[in-house]
């Protein structure tokens, strides 16, 4: 036997008519405050980007404009047409109407052909790449680490910066405009107000190049060679952009992190001569007397995980990496994450000396920096 | 509720429509049993296109091709040709069979199949030994993209004649036990599709790998 | 007004363990389906809830170490869709389809019962990768070669080889149950039931069982060859040995975007049939509704690249396009659901809150992937936390509430006991309020540049706040649960007696006992309309309103 629905239903749907005007409250809100600005991406810092932000803002109109609509439509229709307990007569059984059908197929099709549109638009805009752009960098994604080779007009490489990372937490890099300007600090510089063309290449898998204020990426394929183009707003000089890999590569994916730093053309250029010199610089020989403490790289791992030193004395670690085809270097953190001394990387088959300033006594980790979560050990100085 | 999936449908409360005139078994048209292997042998189409698809992007990206070590190395005249002609024939066999019990000719069915079944392994034999010379000729699973799409398409091909062979024995032991009549043999109708259309991918397999 | 009692009730047929092992009845077979799914939903949940619990503050604290994170968002993804998701549906669709057509079972019954039991082989598979050395599979539920590759960095371990075996063994469980499906809808149904007389929840899963057919062999495709890859030392994806990373993609997204039609057709199939009978009138534009859904199933095949903006080689306008365009039909959907409430008489029965929570949160999933139709926008929002809401507010947001809605409605049938209300209405709010905390501020997270599938974040990057509330809601989600379970657990044993019919229901498979006896039906009623209990209950109401 059936039974018809119960009748003690007005409490429920007053509480369901509750839960769902919660939650239209709360959308409200987030609108209606400062909150509501965060449905927007940041601000643009390239023109690309800012094309693509007053793209944003039409999509985002049209789209709160369809959803107060049609979730409006769905919970008046809620809660006006509620049951009323006790009433058992059938509503009039409509079963469609072909024009209404029409009129909601018409209407929407011409609305996302213009959102289509507009987006062409858009698209040319953001992919159009010139034929001389004033500045020309080569980015290799590798495992889990940016090299960013800067190129002259013929596609030669000038320089190349292997520190992919600006961090201004060391002794040699303070909170300072000068630590903008030095490459060791790391960081792909880039100056403000001129096109900048990049092309990716990946050295193993495929990695993505992200800059959330360029609201931008693209993916880094092994295999083929992606390149786009950018023009950083010149209003934002001296700023710096993070970036991250945006495309699962792996165990230290999430800490595949680069800077984009936007400088004065002046700066720049005397930020690319810094580099120049810092990848031709000869290291100097090691201070005779100095320990030297030797490490090497082996299948991606270091051929030994602790290492001891004397307090407040310069030492030297002799690096072998022995990886064809894989950078390592070794760098020293303090047990806070700050980095003592950035050290540039090595690629497989090369030796070299890594010079270090004396260090107070205690704990240290040491890591490779391309390989982070995988290659690290303790250093201890007593 | 039978086995072969030939339902009773349950009759219905009044008498005013014309579908009570229909019989109480399934619907007019094709069997379920034969729907059903069409449909299965449609997802087999879909699984070789996708292996096609690689077949062509891959060629398509890779030149020369095939590769210089690998130029005569896939000569559609050899014993390849003999096994195509082999497979063809198969499939003339295979309907001979079906138009046979179709009228009730239980030993032209049961002839006609057993040498479809003998023809369906002599194909196997032959692409195996066809595999050995390659192997000879350096073209392995492994020896680069041009033998890595060819040993994929064609192992797997070979993957189902060997499930096809396997159907046939099922159905040639059905026969020869008497189980098939002219009025009942969806199972014949349902692996010579399955066989037909391992043919029809033999043929095109050897067209775009040995041809084109 | 009393629903006339077609057959005898009958008591509940007592199986003992050995029936069920060995069963190739649909019903039995439909609630395996979902007690299978079910478990797994809560099993992939369980990793979801390691990740949220990881990602509610900077630092590792949950997990050993990334590659453990990496696995639990691969697994976590894998189940939900391959374990979860997708049987669930054919569950209650293997449960509801022959009733709803008037036959005694499906077509091939047998190969009904074969495709279950690969459903839990499938899953230990995937699972016994966390007993091996290197780990379960941990390249994303996507495994985007060359990552997915064997290799030191990449996956060299035998987890990801086994999570290949178990979505092919998975995969074809899928197809031989989208056969049996169309074989079933197409020869089977009774007489008086042409096409455009089905209950619209046959019409989605017929529209879906094509999509499983033609699209499920082509991942089948891309797998093996990974697997080639892997273990035979071939050259389709590797770009240092000939071969191309992004082939994989295209392949594998041929699939997977239909996949998500698969997802959700037979979930909007549930609220189409839950919306009506609570509303008290037939479904707005049934005919529209089924043209809606053949056009989303056939369009749904031209958008895969959709998935690839960012790759660099997709013809973009092509997809920007075809993606723009498939909202319409959705949208004509959801306007007849609308529309089909308009001017009813609302019963707020625990399915119809579901199947509005359904529309309310499916809307937002809508919109919001119509911004990663545009493809500059898409540049700046693929790959982070903005589609990784957009995921769930349509899978979960629509699929899952699709599936409670269905669960609560059909509960009765199959069990013969009505499930409390009360408890009902605790767990719809506890899980839409949790849902919209979880997963609303991830919009916010992906524009501010977080990415996906990353263990951990920097203190400063200023994304702690709204992982920590999107962790709160998760943890709510999982104590939505508990009046769930606990609902089903006393209802199945001092549950009010159901009866054949206690929603006033319009379909046939109200038309029998609840639950059926083996063979379903002693006699059906006339069939004249999409609704024939409606017609049999009302003696065929004739005025048709136009409005």
């Amino acid at each position: 036997m059936s039974s018809t629905p119960r009748r003690r239903l007005a409490p429920d749907a007053l509480v369901a008519g509750g839960v769902v005007v919660l939650l239209v409250i709360l959308v409200a809100v987030v609108f209606l405050t400062g909150i509501g600005r965060s449905l927007y991406p940041p601000d643009a810092a390239t023109t690309q980007a800012q094309d693509t932000r007053d793209l944003y803002n039409i999509v985002f109109a049209i789209a709160v404009a369809v959803f107060v609509a049609v979730e409006g439509l769905i919970l008046w229709s809620v809660i006006r047409y509620r049951r009323r307990p006790g009433d058992d007569e059938l509503p009039p059984q409509t079963h469609g109407n072909n024009l209404v059908e029409i009129i909601w197929t018409l209407i929407p099709t011409v609305i996302v052909l213009y959102l289509f549109a507009i987006s062409y638009q858009t698209l040319n805009q953001v992919d159009a790449l010139s034929a001389q752009p004033d500045v020309q960098v080569h980015a290799v994604a590798a495992q889990f680490q940016w090299k960013f080779e800067y190129l002259d007009g013929s596609g030669n490489v000038l320089a190349t910066q292997t520190v992919p990372f600006y961090a201004t937490t060391s002794a040699d890099c303070p909170k300072t405009q000068e630590a903008l300007t030095n490459p060791a600090c790391g960081g792909m510089a880039l100056p403000v107000g001129k096109s900048v063309q990049v092309s990716l290449d990946s050295a193993d898998v495929i990695h993505a190049w992200y800059v959330p204020r360029f609201l931008f990426k693209r993916d880094v394929v092994p295999g083929q060679t992606n390149r786009f183009e950018f023009t950083i707003d010149a209003a934002d000089v001296n700023q710096v952009f993070r970036g991250q890999c945006a495309e699962l590569c792996g165990t230290g994916h999430a800490t595949m992190l680069f800077t984009v730093l936007g400088l004065s053309s002046g700066d720049f250029n005397t930020w690319l001569t810094s580099l120049e010199a810092l990848n031709h610089r000869t290291p100097p020989p090691a201070p005779s007397g100095a320990t030297t403490l030797q490490l090497t790289a082996h299948n991606i791992a270091f051929d030994k995980s602790s290492l001891e030193v004397a307090a407040n004395q310069p030492f030297v670690i002799d690096f072998k990496n022995e990886d064809p085809g894989i950078p390592h270097n070794v760098q020293i953190e303090q047990s806070d994450g700050t980095v003592v001394q950035a050290q540039p990387t090595i690629d497989g088959g090369q030796e070299t000396n890594y010079q270090f300033n004396g260090l107070p006594a205690g704990t240290y980790t040491f890591i490779c920096v391309v390989h982070p979560t995988i290659m690290h050990g303790t250093l201890t100085v007593h | 509720m039978t086995a072969e999936g030939q339902v009773m449908q349950p009759a219905a409360i009044g008498a005013d429509h014309g579908a009570a005139a229909v019989s109480p078994h399934a619907r007019r048209g094709i069997s379920n049993p034969i729907l059903g292997m069409l449909l299965f042998i449609t997802s087999e189409v879909m699984f070789f296109s996708g292996l096609f698809a690689a077949y062509f992007s891959t060629r398509a990206q890779d030149q020369p091709w095939p590769p210089a070590q690998f130029a005569h190395t896939l000569n559609p005249l050899s014993l390849i040709l003999v096994a195509t002609v082999i497979l063809i024939t198969s499939s003339f066999t295979c309907q001979f069979a079906v138009w046979a019990i179709r009228r009730g000719d239980r030993r032209g069915f049961i002839r006609n199949i057993s040498v479809t079944f003998v023809l369906g392994i002599a194909f196997l034999l032959l692409q195996a030994y066809d595999y050995s010379l390659l192997f000879g000729d350096g073209l392995t699973i492994a020896s680069g993209p041009f033998g890595t799409t060819y040993f994929t398409l064609t192992g797997f091909h070979g993957a189902h004649v060997f499930g096809g062979v396997l159907m046939l024995g099922v159905i040639l032991y059905r026969g020869m036990s008497g189980q098939f009549s002219a009025k009942h043999h969806d199972a014949v109708e349902a692996v010579s599709l399955y066989w037909h259309f391992v043919d029809v991918v033999w043929i095109i397999l050897f067209s775009v790998l040995y041809l084109l | 007004m009393a629903t006339q009692v077609l057959t005898r009730p009958t008591t509940v047929y007592r199986s003992g363990l050995y029936e069920w092992l060995t069963t190739t009845d649909h019903k039995k077979i439909g609630i395996m389906y979902v007690i299978n799914s079910f478990l797994f939903f809560l099993i992939g949940g369980l990793f979801a809830l390691v990740v949220r619990s990881e990602l509610a503050q900077p630092g590792l604290q949950v997990v050993a170490d990334e590659h453990v994170y990496n696995e639990a968002f691969t697994i976590h993804a894998t189940v939900m869709i391959f374990l979860f998701i997708i049987p669930m549906l054919a569950g209650l669709g293997n449960y509801v389809v022959p009733l709803m057509v008037g036959a005694p079972d499906m077509a091939f019954p047998r190969i009904n019962a074969l495709s279950f039991w690969m459903l839990p082989l499938g899953g230990i598979l995937l699972l016994s990768g966390f007993l091996s050395s290197g780990g379960a599979a941990a390249a994303g539920w996507t495994s985007y070669p060359p990552l997915s590759e064997v290799g030191p960095l990449k996956s060299p371990g035998v987890g990801e080889d086994l999570w290949i075996v178990a979505i092919i063994l998975i995969g074809t469980s899928s197809i031989l149950g989208g056969i049996n499906f169309l074989v079933t809808i197409f020869k089977m149904r009774a007489p008086g039931m042409t096409l455009f007389r089905m209950p619209i929840m046959v019409w989605t899963i017929l529209v879906t069982s094509v999509l499983v057919v033609m699209a499920t062999p082509v991942i089948t495709s891309a797998l093996v060859m990974l697997f080639i890859d892997r273990n035979y030392g071939g050259h389709f994806f590797d770009p240092f040995g000939g071969g191309n990373a992004l082939l994989y993609q295209n392949v594998f997204w041929f699939y997977s975007h239909p996949a998500v039609y698969v997802m959700v057709l037979p979930a909007m199939g549930i609220v189409s049939e839950v919306l009506p009978v609570f509303s008290r009138k037939p479904l707005f534009g049934y005919k529209a509704f089924i043209f809606a859904t053949a056009g989303i199933g056939a369009l749904g095949f031209s958008v895969w690249a959709h998935h690839m903006f960012t790759t660099g080689s997709v013809f973009l306008p092509f997809f920007s396009l075809m993606t723009f365009l498939i909202a319409v039909p959705t949208g004509v959907k959801m306007f007849n659901w609308v529309f089909t409430m308009y001017r009813g008489k609302l019963t707020f029965s625990t399915p119809l809150l579901f199947a509005v929570g359904f529309l309310t949160m499916f809307l937002i999933g809508g919109i919001n992937g119509a911004f990663s139709a545009s493809v500059p926008v898409d540049f700046a929002l693929h790959d982070t936390y903005w589609v990784v809401a957009h995921l769930h507010y349509v899978l979960f947001g629509g699929s899952v509430f699709g599936v409670f809605a269905g669960i609560y409605y059909w509960f009765p049938k199959m069990t013969g006991r009505m499930l409390d209300e009360g408890l009902g209405k605790i767990h719809f709010v506890l899980m839409i309020v949790g849902f919209n905390l979880t997963f609303f501020p991830m919009h916010i997270l992906g524009l501010e540049g977080m990415p996906r599938r990353i263990a951990d974040y920097a203190s400063d990057a200023g994304w702690t706040d709204l992982n920590l509330a999107a962790t709160i809601g998760g943890f709510m989600i999982a104590a939505s649960m508990l009046p769930f379970l606990w609902n089903v657990f006393v209802s199945l044993r001092n549950g009010k007696i159901a009866g054949d019919d206690p929603w006033e229901g319009n379909t046939l498979e109200w038309a029998t006992s609840s639950p059926p006896p083996p063979y379903n039906f002693d006699r059906l009623p006339e069939i004249r309309s999409e609704r024939p209990l409606f017609d049999a209950r009302h003696g065929r109401v004739v005025h048709e309103a136009q409005a």
